[in-house]
């Protein structure tokens, strides 16, 4: 909102500097978003909050600058005017959507150019004068903050004013040219064959008032707030009458709004006033008056204000007060309809005191109703401190993704959200996998040159059945190595399970990786996280087809995916000691050549199973792969862990033991010692 | 076996030693796994039981000879002749690397460790909510002007607690008071982080998910100045004690009165004289306490809302809100 400030002298001075006057604005809610200069004119951009329509114009903020500064607003002296005999045809549809249509009937006007004085308070909006009719309806709208119409009378087809809904498909050309399609969501001002308006947005091209226009018909009418919002919204139209509508316009300032204008018409234009007609519905119910008592005041703010303080502030804001004992009846002006209950009386008393004079004090925060399930919370600090440990670095992404990008990821067929209205269609999908939101960060990341990504999200993921809270990890490019070492090795499957078990171990749960197709992951390098039995996750080198996709072409990109959901659900880890061991261990190592497609886990397994209970850990040193060893097979390397608790083992329980565990694995899955 | 003999060469050999490299050898060829001292005990399981005593004493006597030998030639080069290896103390450390939170996870942990301290719990509430809980619920009527500023995204999913009404994703965290108020009686002093969103259009101080951090307290006789002395205890912790601070009024659906809280621009160390929003707080709505079902008059609270974000970029001087989504490495391993 514009206010010119030579305009507002017209009512009220208030003798401030205009620093002054902007931060005495501010500090009582009118933020001051700019302070602009136009020739000679200062002109301060004002934000004004959607429950004051009432200052969506000159006088209005000269009133909440008189209840500041104490200095009395001189309103513009207006004549009255009555409904004439004769009557100007209006016919209202539907009463809710219009409660009130004042027509005023003007004839013989001469429409010229405005009168300099009226042009630049024009000007001073940023609006272009373009004739005295039409700069009348701009003024007084600014003025006093009724939107007005005036139409070329010869050109309303039958001399009617008829306010109803559209027809479906009826179309209008506005005076900006377009042509606009109709439909009955849309109110219409209509006369005997067409409509000629938009109702409180925009007037029709083919009536517009023009120079040589000789009579006009003025409209000062009151619409439904929420149906010009909603018309205006659908048709893309907005103007400074929809923007008012919408925030509401005061049902009595239709008649001053019709008279100021009437009054400036038939001065400016020479015109002479042939009928007035008042359609006049009033739907609302008067407001009834709301009782405040100072003490209330004191109990919300912690400030204490006597009853003469409380009215003389409200009295300044146009409000009428009565005081009977301690009690204060308030009857809020027309203008105010955003005053509905003592809490919004207690806001106009801040207010105007200001927020900078009310006290301060701690509250007592007491013991709470509320106990929280801090559970996954803590899961999530935990994850994250482990992960950051293992150098992973952590990433915040959008949740929004799209059809192409889960294409490229192969993920088209998991279940999606869709966004009805997208800001574009790379955000149309709510993410079902963090995988396809992760691959840009990847891509944009070597497209720097960074090739080496080590990075974790812990976020939301979406499916018709909700959101669930997932952790998403991804390796690519080359293991960290201190300079200690010449060599750099690329990150493999052992890198992102070792990070993965770390974040498990760290939280004190089981998990085992169990080999299984996943769709985006690579058939020989994926796994899926099983915890008791329960798949929560997966991981694993991603599908070469991806890569392709997203055209990767000289590095893997490890990609696990966890349900932290589940992992919520599983109970919090907690730990029993177990007293340190007392006897010596004995540890004998095993080294043998197994055919390659045998994983080392069925090994260990059946280690653990035939070792007894002496054997207390199986500890895997390493496996050769080279070709100092037969054809098809692998060399593995490990360590049997033998204690008791209870004794020094002798020779030949630890040797019987381990014989036992030798004859397994040789005969179960042909292993040949070396 | 001579066993003198094997002490003459030893001596003999000692004097040969020039440098940590030959000790080393030396060391290993007498005291090793595999060296002299070791074949001679493991010759005394196949030596006869009289001779066991004797060899057992000369290889203990050998080992104790070679040891000397060894200490004494180390003083010697400590002093003079061979030189240690110098360490370069200006190599860097090694060490696993550590990874970087993301500053709007760090920006959430700080600020919700402010809160906690003076009392307040932490809760997250779904980022899907139904109409009721972001607006009419927060007194944010349906085609009213004020939801605005809370443009929503709406989702093809329907709504099963309101006919005909879809899901949308909640345009700020203040959902929350009304979920938690719905389940809870009094007293309650919540905050509730997480991620929002609205249709903007992405600039440099727009985007269209973003976080914000909601908090509210609702008590018996809960006031504005409690308000007021809450949110300057929190400035003071999270932008320091010096902070310069105001409140003016502003309008929000769901409080009354509303406040926006301004820091100054100098407070942070810039030179421009300027006043920087950094939330919107007042006294909760009693038209909010009616959706909730509390007894009409028996409580107030107040609310307030920030955006993270605004608070991360304030405090890191951080000028694109663009960044954070990026992820660039360089960005994120600068906190």
């Amino acid at each position: 909102m514009k206010l010119p400030l030579n305009w507002l002298k017209d009512y009220i001075d208030p003798k401030l500097k205009t620093e002054e006057l902007a931060h005495r604005l501010v500090m009582a809610g009118w933020e001051v978003e700019a302070v602009e200069t136009v020739g000679e004119e200062v002109v301060l951009e004002l934000e004004i909050t959607p429950n004051r329509s009432d200052c969506l114009n000159v006088l209005g903020l000269a009133r909440e600058i008189s209840a500041i500064t104490g200095k009395r607003v001189q309103y513009p002296k207006v004549k009255s005017y009555k409904p004439t005999a004769d009557k100007i045809s209006i016919s209202i549809e539907d009463k809710k959507d219009c409660s009130r249509y004042i027509g005023t009937l003007i004839k013989n006007v001469t429409v010229a150019d405005s009168p300099g004085n009226l042009q630049v308070r024009v000007n001073s909006l940023g609006l272009r004068p373009i004739s005295n009719a039409v700069d009348v309806t701009n003024f007084v709208l600014m003025e006093i903050g009724q939107p007005l119409h005036v139409f070329d009378y010869d050109k309303l087809t039958g001399g009617k004013i008829i306010v109803r809904r559209a027809k479906q498909g009826e179309k209008i050309i506005t005076i900006d040219g377009i042509e606009r399609v109709l439909d009955p969501t849309v109110l219409v001002i209509a006369d005997e064959v067409k409509p000629v308006a938009i109702a409180g947005i925009m007037g029709g091209k083919d009536t517009e008032v023009t120079l040589s226009t000789k009579n006009v018909l003025l409209e000062s009418a009151h619409f439904d707030m929420a149906l010009i919002r909603r018309s205006s919204r659908k048709l893309g139209l907005r103007s400074d009458s929809s923007y008012r509508f919408e925030r509401n316009v005061d049902w009595q300032g239709v008649l001053a709004g019709a008279d100021r204008a009437t009054d400036l018409l038939l001065n400016l234009t020479g015109g002479q006033l042939a009928a007035r007609t008042d359609a006049a519905f009033v739907t609302k119910t008067p407001v009834k008056p709301i009782q405040i008592i100072p003490e209330q005041i004191e109990t919300l703010l912690g400030l204490k204000v006597s009853l003469a303080q409380v009215k003389r502030i409200l009295t300044s804001l146009d409000f009428k007060v009565s005081v009977k004992a301690d009690k204060l009846t308030v009857n809020p002006p027309s203008f105010r309809s955003d005053i509905k209950e003592t809490v919004d009386l207690i806001e106009e008393v801040a207010r105007t005191i200001g927020f900078d004079h009310l006290p301060t004090s701690l509250p007592q925060i007491k013991a709470k109703n509320l106990t929280v399930d801090d559970h996954p919370r803590r899961v999530k600090k935990t994850l994250r401190q482990a992960l950051m440990a293992c150098g992973v670095d952590e990433v915040v992404t959008v949740s929004m993704t799209n059809a192409k990008d889960l294409n490229k990821c192969l993920q088209k067929d998991l279940k999606q959200v869709r966004v009805l209205n997208p800001l574009t269609v790379d955000q149309e999908l709510m993410r079902p996998s963090l995988l396809s939101v992760f691959m840009p960060v990847v891509i944009g990341n070597f497209n720097r040159g960074q090739k080496n990504l080590r990075v974790f999200e812990i976020a939301k993921t979406y499916s018709p059945q909700g959101e669930k809270t997932t952790l998403g990890l991804l390796l690519t490019g080359s293991r960290y190595q201190d300079w200690r070492l010449s060599r750099k090795e690329q990150m493999e499957y052992s890198d992102i399970k070792g990070v993965l078990e770390n974040c498990f171990c760290a939280l004190g749960v089981d998990v085992s990786f169990e080999k299984q197709g996943q769709m985006s992951l690579d058939e020989s390098d994926g796994s899926i996280l099983t915890v008791k039995g329960e798949a929560i996750g997966c991981a694993g080198k991603l599908n070469k087809a991806i890569l392709s996709n997203w055209d990767i072409k000289h590095q893997d990109v490890y990609f696990a995916e966890i349900d932290l959901e589940k992992v919520f659900a599983l109970p919090a880890k907690s730990v029993h000691y177990k007293p340190l061991a007392e006897f010596p261990a004995v540890i004998r190592d095993v080294s043998l050549a197994v055919k390659k497609e045998i994983p080392y886990g069925a090994i260990e397994k059946l280690c653990r199973s035939k070792g007894g209970s002496i054997l207390v850990d199986v500890q895997f040193i390493e496996q050769y792969l080279g070709d100092k060893i037969q054809p098809g097979y692998k060399g593995l390397v490990f360590s049997c862990l033998y204690q008791s608790n209870t004794k020094t083992l002798r020779e030949e329980e630890v040797h019987k033991a381990h014989q036992s565990i030798i004859q397994a694995i040789t005969g179960e899955f042909g292993a040949i010692l070396r | 076996m001579d066993f003198s003999q094997l002490q003459q060469q030893a001596k003999q050999e000692a004097q040969d030693i020039t440098d940590t490299k030959s000790r080393e050898e030396y060391r290993l060829k007498y005291l090793g796994k595999k060296g002299i001292v070791a074949e001679i005990f493991a010759s005394l399981s196949s030596a006869a039981l009289h001779e066991k005593a004797a060899i057992g004493k000369a290889a203990n006597d050998l080992r104790t000879l070679v040891n000397h030998l060894i200490e004494e030639k180390s003083k010697k080069t400590a002093s003079t002749s061979i030189k240690p290896e110098q360490v370069d103390i200006s190599l860097p450390g090694t060490s696993s690397v550590l990874g970087h939170q993301h500053i709007l996870t760090q920006t959430i942990d700080e600020i919700v460790s402010v809160f906690e301290k003076l009392g307040f719990v932490t809760v997250e509430t779904p980022e899907i909510e139904t109409e009721f809980h972001n607006f009419t619920g927060l007194n944010i009527p349906l085609d009213h002007p004020s939801r605005d500023s809370f443009d929503t995204f709406y989702l093809d999913q329907q709504d099963r607690s309101a006919q005909g009404r879809r899901l949308l994703l909640r345009s700020h965290t203040s959902p929350g008071q009304v979920r938690i108020m719905k389940e809870h009686k009094p007293p309650l002093a919540v905050i509730v982080p997480g991620r929002v969103y609205r249709p903007d259009a992405v600039d440099a101080s727009h985007s269209f998910m973003f976080h914000q951090l909601e908090g509210f307290l609702v008590d018996e006789k809960v006031k504005f100045s409690d308000l007021k002395g809450l949110l300057t205890e929190f400035c003071r912790r999270f932008f320091g004690k010096d902070v310069k601070m105001r409140f003016r009024p502003h309008f929000f659906p769901f409080t009354e009165p509303s406040a926006e809280v301004d820091i100054s621009a100098g407070t942070l160390g810039l030179a421009r004289k300027k006043w920087l929003e950094i939330l919107g707080c007042g006294m909760i709505h009693p038209n909010v306490f009616k959706a909730v079902s509390y007894p009409s008059g028996k409580y107030t609270g107040f609310a307030f809302g920030m955006g993270i974000e605004r608070m991360a970029m304030l405090k890191h001087g951080i000028k694109d809100i663009r960044l954070f989504y990026e992820n660039d490495v360089r960005f994120l391993k600068q906190f």
